[in-house]
């Protein structure tokens, strides 16, 4: 076994249960959330080096073993960790108070545990604990949570009862045990990941629930990881269908989401469309078992969060500023007012889309690419959707940016200082991962390769 | 320098500054308007140097096409993506009316746009613009050339949507960016298809030989069919057959962006891709048909509704449509060199006309008072030749610009928003219970 140097990712998480803690009590706690937010980003940048720099296989960490970092959740678990920055940092007065802060610190605590657990246990105690801020209500009481928290809890008892299974099974072993355990990883994923037909919760969470929160239990693409770790261990062929057919769904979940997007006006409904269709590319990456869907999924895990991330962030802050956002009647013209966060919306979200010149371009072509190979007509669809979601992008930033200013909105500012530079971050990400694409491919090829080996792909031959 | 070195270069420099005019913009610093003109002016002179340079060097040397490979942009396993440009007899003359009518317009819109709140990014736009025609103009694969041709179509929506305080631009151009990504969805479903069948998208290994010459590498009913979808996909860049609703609606922009995407440039993006894959396209009949066939009936529908056009840009937009149906009809029927003269003659002429639009009523005062009061009207008489109720009917389909929108949103849009409704079943419904019903219950 070989590990870290020093105890990155325990002190990583340590440091964001403690700021939990902390602006729970705190009369301050915009500063401790911040603090221990980029403490924590810090430790899990030095954790994606060592990974990087070891080349190949796991690094524990030191002091809790349960935990480690390897080729698939080394960056995303930097990236994460970035987000939750970025959120604390962004986040509106109003969504600061110490309780919201500690539950955003909570759910990233979580999902960071579930990333770097080293067995299949601790990710369930990390699905889980992403839920609790959810469940018991940091974030306020909003329409449809009942429903909401109902979905979450259930999928956390399927993945726990897929778990419970797996144990008590061998892997090799193709009995009807071992596929209902698959069953049950799959189901929790579909829940949790909001794939259709049971996306209707997300869209409800995105549209009455606590944005920034929701965007960031949304961000942890657990369901993906969880379909990336299953790949990755080397499943029995029918499991092997079984996940054939969540790239199905997924298609379509990305098909019928990119098309509901088209008669909505609802802000924050349309961007919830959005953002599941384009998520739903990831699983249908994962699903194409070859080198080139995969990688592309795994990039488009990184464009998804950073591009939503910003979309999600600025529509926050724009609904702070003008309170008939949530259900305009018409074009609200904001960008006269604020060019600065009408340029971070357009540039994130035509990365999300697959702009050419962005990373979001690189990713949906590896992915298209990749699914053309393997499912033919799953690679023609892909395309479909994400034109359909550019006109959706494209409605969205009229509704919020163009038209005529309405007279109410005389005077609001641009982007904040403590917007602009975690906005601008993410501008810079995603443009010059576009530019110089290889870096990025370079930190998600070793993961892709697993995977590809554990799924057996035939060697094929090269092309241009 | 040799052409493998100017070439890159010439195409880099609009990127970089745009990039560079984004980033001063982003952390704040005022440029002047004096500064933005100065250094555009210096520019598009730099890049027409730089083209004549290319051009110079390559008729000097007798070299009929240039390659310039600078290795894969990303690869994975057994797949990359391969940045290579061309410069040939087909692209050099394109290459050259992007610079120098791009920097015309550049320099006209210093004055047409003086104060204007949105000057920067005007510049802005037309600087990444010039770099995406340039990138679509000399790709060596198709890769490549769809890079070029989302920067162009995104461009030309953000400047339709230019004057975004009113709600015509912005409407237009939402609609525009629809009908864009629709065609475009054409271009990349061959491009994929190219890859999955062929195992390539680029020029090199989808045709033999240099332009105009060239033969075709593809066979069989799949090379077909990337040929009927790329016939769809420069009709859509090029406003012709189902994709000609959107260039009248284009015509909310500012003039000088008019002139340069849809009197210039962008609309001949279009033409461009079908000469450039012309053997491919004529080697299947259907493709070619449907060439033919786009090309004539646009221009019918183009040359009817520019008559009855009240305003001036709209009709020139209609003229446009017209003079490109004709392009495409000489491309179906094999006349390429023709094609490409009439391309750059009709690009130049239509930039000219768009930018004196603004001030064509004086212009029209002009030739009258120097015709001394007295100018005989042209047309009108191979109309007369018809039954009068052929003309009637005629007139009317004119005026409703052939029922195209009517048809458009009767047929495609209604059934899709139906659809996009009925799909509402597979989401609950959450109610959403106001302050009062809250007490309510609370009481009870």
């Amino acid at each position: 076994m070989q590990y870290l140097s020093l105890p990155f990712i325990s002190t990583g998480i340590a440091s964001l249960a403690v700021g939990a803690i902390l602006s729970l009590t705190g009369r301050n706690p915009r500063p401790i959330a911040i603090s221990s937010a980029f403490m924590s980003l810090l430790c899990f940048l030095l954790a994606t080096c060592e990974v990087g720099v070891a080349g190949h296989g796991r690094l524990f960490d030191p002091l809790l073993p349960f935990f480690d970092a390897d080729g698939l959740d080394a960056v995303p678990m930097a990236f994460y960790a970035a987000l939750t920055a970025i959120f604390v940092t962004l986040a509106p007065k109003r969504d600061a108070s110490g309780k919201a802060l500690a539950g955003m610190l909570i759910v990233s605590a979580a999902t960071q545990i579930a990333y770097a657990g080293s067995n299949l246990a601790v990710l369930v105690a990390g699905w889980w604990l992403t839920s609790v801020p959810f469940v018991l209500g940091m974030f306020g009481k909003h329409p449809g949570q009942k429903y909401a928290n109902g979905i979450l809890i259930t999928s956390c008892a399927a993945l726990t009862a897929a778990i419970f299974v797996l144990h008590t099974t061998q892997l090799e072993d193709l009995s009807h045990t071992t596929m209902l355990a698959f069953g049950l990883i799959i189901f929790a994923v579909i829940l949790r990941k909001g794939v259709f037909p049971l996306h209707g919760w997300m869209v409800s969470a995105f549209e009455h629930g606590p944005l920034l929160p929701t965007a960031l239990l949304f961000n942890g693409h657990l369901g993906a990881l969880l379909i990336a770790r299953s790949e990755a261990i080397a499943l029995p062929q029918t499991a092997k269908h079984a996940l054939d057919i969540l790239g199905l769904v997924a298609l379509a979940t990305a098909l019928i989401t990119s098309v509901r997007g088209l008669v909505e006006k609802k802000p924050r409904r349309l961007l919830a469309y959005l953002c599941l269709s384009q998520a739903s590319f990831i699983l249908v990456g994962l699903a194409t078992a070859n080198a080139e869907g995969i990688t592309g999924a795994l990039i488009h895990w990184l464009v998804v969060s950073t591009a939503s991330a910003g979309l999600i962030c600025i529509v926050r802050v724009l609904e702070v500023r003008v309170s008939v956002i949530e259900d305009p009647s018409g074009h609200l013209g904001l960008a006269t007012k604020t060019p600065r966060l009408a340029t971070f919306f357009l540039v994130c979200g035509l990365a999300l889309i697959g702009l050419p010149g962005t990373l979001g371009y690189c990713a949906e072509d590896l992915l298209f690419h990749g699914a053309l190979e393997n499912h033919p007509w799953v690679g023609l669809c892909l395309p479909v959707a994400t034109a359909f979601n550019a006109i959706n992008l494209m409605r969205l930033f009229s509704i919020l940016f163009l038209g005529v200013l309405p007279k109410h909105v005389i005077d609001i500012p641009d982007a904040l200082p403590r917007e602009r530079w975690p906005l601008t971050a993410c501008v810079v990400f995603l443009i010059f991962g576009g530019l110089l694409p290889s870096t990025i491919i370079g930190w998600r090829s070793e993961a892709a390769q697993d995977i590809e080996k554990a799924l057996g792909v035939p060697v094929r031959k090269p092309h241009h | 320098m040799s052409p493998q070195t100017l070439l890159p270069i010439l195409i880099a420099i609009p990127g970089l500054l745009f990039l560079g005019f984004s980033f001063i913009w982003l952390v704040g610093i005022h440029v002047p308007e004096r500064a933005i003109s100065s250094l555009t002016k210096a520019v598009y002179a730099l890049l027409t140097i730089l083209s004549a340079m290319i051009g110079w060097k390559m008729w000097q040397g007798g070299i009929a096409s240039v390659r310039v490979s600078m290795g894969d942009w990303f690869t994975v396993a057994d797949y990359g993506f391969p940045i290579s440009l061309l410069i040939d007899r087909l692209s050099f003359p394109l290459v050259c009316i992007t610079v120098i009518l791009a920097g015309v317009v550049g320099s006209f819109s210093v004055r047409y746009l003086h104060r204007d709140p949105g000057f920067y990014r005007f510049f802005l736009l037309l600087h990444l613009f010039t770099f995406g025609a340039l990138l679509v103009f000399t790709a060596d694969s198709l890769d490549l050339l769809i890079a070029g041709w989302e920067i162009v179509g995104i461009t030309s929506v953000l400047l339709i949507g230019f004057f975004q305080y009113r709600p015509d631009p912005v409407r237009n151009a939402l609609r525009v960016f629809g009908t864009y990504r629709i065609a475009d969805l054409f271009m990349l479903l061959a491009v994929f298809l190219a890859h999955h069948w062929f195992h390539t998208a680029s020029w090199g290994g989808m045709f033999t030989g240099d332009w105009p010459g060239h033969s075709n590498n593809l066979d069989g009913s799949a090379a077909a069919v990337i040929a009927v979808l790329l016939v769809f996909a420069a009709s859509g860049k090029s406003s012709q057959g189902p994709f000609c609703g959107w260039l009248p609606r284009a015509m909310e922009g500012p003039t000088p962006s008019s002139a340069v995407f849809y009197g210039a440039i962008s609309v001949h993006a279009g033409a461009y891709l079908l000469l450039r894959v012309e053997p491919l396209i004529h080697d299947s009949k259907a493709a070619t048909g449907m060439v033919i066939f786009i090309g004539l009936t646009t221009a019918f529908l183009g040359t009817l509704v520019h008559r009855t056009c009240a305003d001036a840009k709209t009709s020139l937009a209609y003229a446009s449509q017209t003079q490109l149906g004709l392009i495409f009809a000489e491309i179906g029927f094999g006349w390429t060199t023709f094609a490409v003269i009439h391309m750059v003659s009709h690009a130049v002429l239509r930039t000219l006309q768009f930018l004196r639009s603004p001030s064509m009523l004086r212009d029209y005062n002009r030739v009258h008072s120097a015709a001394g009061g007295k100018i005989n009207p042209t047309g009108g008489y191979y109309e007369s030749l018809l039954p009068l109720p052929v003309q009637v009917w005629l007139y009317r389909f004119a005026l409703g610009r052939g029922f195209y929108d009517a048809i458009l949103d009767r047929f495609i849009v209604a059934p899709v928003k139906g659809l996009a409704r009925l799909l509402a079943i597979f989401e609950p419904k959450v109610t959403i219970k106001t302050a009062a019903e809250t007490v309510k219950k609370q009481a009870s």
